[in-house]
Parts: structure tokens; sequence; C-alpha cells
């Protein structure tokens, strides 16, 4: 029965798939690529050179881009429609971040860095507020 | 037609985008001779146009047909195909798994993709039968 079990099974296999999530999720790493734009930019007003400034805006767009999609993963696989209830406003706080991300991109205005940071501040209280510590890291948020 | 030929003939199935119907483990017999994006409602295996990946998802929409998206629409192009999963993604999510790959990722898929026609499920044998259009 085996043999023709083997004798009859597919060589072929199809795929019938969709995204494996880790299931590990945290605002830090937005946050920590919003922080590299906020020290570039910094970087920027101490320094004047042509060469300097160039590679400082490539690699700010750079980590503007990741910051962006930090918040978006988070946006769309951590945080489920039931979160709503304790987070109302949510999905503005992630437009809102996402937009003032677009706009660090393009910005040599620190002040735009830090609304950033803030925003992702707040993004991060209502991935608090939703359990995300317990339900996403391996042990917590290290201290 | 020679290459079409070659196969595959058979096909087993892994993962569970496209539950309940055809769910993993399943043994399906295709048809590789179809030169055309079969009709509305079949299941087609193909290579994914991001990647080798042999893959297997149900026509939503075929050349010339237009696709509703959150902006608007897509009229698809005389050799393009709208390929989706059948289990809804939030069952995915409860099982585990993530958001389907099919057309809404990667978007419209080229008739050069295609590899055949799923019409039938040999195995295992109580679930033996013609695979249904939708």
């Amino acid at each position: 029965m085996s043999r023709f079990r083997d004798l009859v099974a597919p060589k072929t296999t199809v795929h019938a798939h969709c995204d494996l999530p880790c299931g590990v999720y945290d605002p830090e790493q937005a946050r920590i690529e919003a922080e590299s734009c906020y020290k570039i930019i910094e970087k920027m007003g101490a320094n004047s050179d042509p060469t300097f400034t160039t590679r400082a805006i490539a690699i700010k767009e750079q980590r503007a881009d990741l910051a962006k999609h930090h918040l978006d993963v988070l946006w769309h696989d951590y945080f489920k429609p039931e979160h709503l209830e304790k987070v109302p406003n949510l999905h503005e706080l992630f437009w809102n971040a996402t937009k003032q991300v677009s706009k660090v991109k393009a910005s040599s205005d620190i002040a735009d860095a830090k609304k950033l940071l803030d925003m992702i501040d707040e993004i991060d209280a209502a991935w608090k507020a939703t359990g995300g510590e317990e339900k996403t890291r391996v042990a917590g948020r290290p201290s | 037609m020679r290459d079409r030929l070659r196969g595959p003939w058979r096909v087993a199935v892994s993962e569970r985008s496209m539950a309940p119907g055809i769910l993993p483990g399943d043994w399906l017999l295709v048809d590789p001779t179809v030169g055309r994006w079969p009709r509305r409602g079949s299941i087609v295996v193909f290579r994914e146009p991001d990647g080798e990946v042999l893959a297997i998802k149900r026509v939503a929409a075929r050349p010339g047909d237009r696709v509703r998206l959150d902006a608007g629409f897509l009229v698809l192009g005389d050799d393009e195909a709208w390929l989706l999963s059948d289990a809804p993604a939030a069952e995915l999510l409860e099982q585990g798994g993530g958001a389907p790959v099919d057309s809404r990722r990667y978007g419209p898929v080229t008739i050069d993709c295609l590899v055949g026609r799923a019409w039938f499920r040999y195995g295992p044998v109580g679930r033996v039968g013609r695979l249904t259009g939708r």
C-alpha cells in the first residue's frame, strides 16, 4: 500500500501561503530609527562640510524609511480592531506619526524630529496599554 | 507546448490560505496545458511574480476585468489576472498566520507565470472530488 502511495504521491509542492509573523512588536524599533534622524539633524547643524551634509541627508532618509516601515508593521500587524476600545485615536496616531516621518525625511529642523519622537512615545503608550510588552516581547522590555 | 506537457500534473498543497476548500496535505490533479487564464473562480497553480515559489490561488478577475481597490479601480491588461486566497485574513490571524500572500501583495499576475489549472482532488481519500468554482 505504501508503495502505491509513493507512486501516486505528487512530487511537486504548491504553497497556499500567508505571512508568518514572528509576533515580536515594539515601538522602540521605530523610536531608535527616529532618534537616528534626530541625532543626524543635530550633527548637520554643527557641520557645514558639503560632503558630510550629503552623506548625512542620505543616511537620514534611509533611517526615516526604516522608522516608517516599523510603524507600518506595528499598525498593520500588532494592533487589532479590539484595541480601538482602549485606544480610540489609534488610527489618527499612526496617520500623524507616519506623516511626520515623511516630514522629517525632508526636513533639517530638529523640532520636526522631536515631534516625531513624541508621537512615537504616544504610540508606545498605546502599545503598553494593550499589553504589548507582555504579549510580544520574549521577557518584557530589557530594563 | 512541449514544455507544458512536462507538468506538473499532480501537486501537494502546503499551508492554509485556501482553506476551507483546499487544505494542507491535499493532493490535486493539475492541467498544465492551459494557455489562457481560466474562468473566474478556477483554482490555478502559478509562479509568484516576485519569486520562484509555486503558489495556488483562485482567479478573482481575468484579463480586461476591473478590480476594485481602496482608491478606485484597476483595469487588468490582456495577459493579467487577479489571484486571491480563499481564507479570510481574520481566520489566518487566529491560526497564528499573517496576511494572505496574493495579488493584494504582488499585484496582477501575467500569463507567463501560469503553470496550470487545478481541477480535481485525488487525496486524501475522504475528500476526493472535483474542485468547485465560486
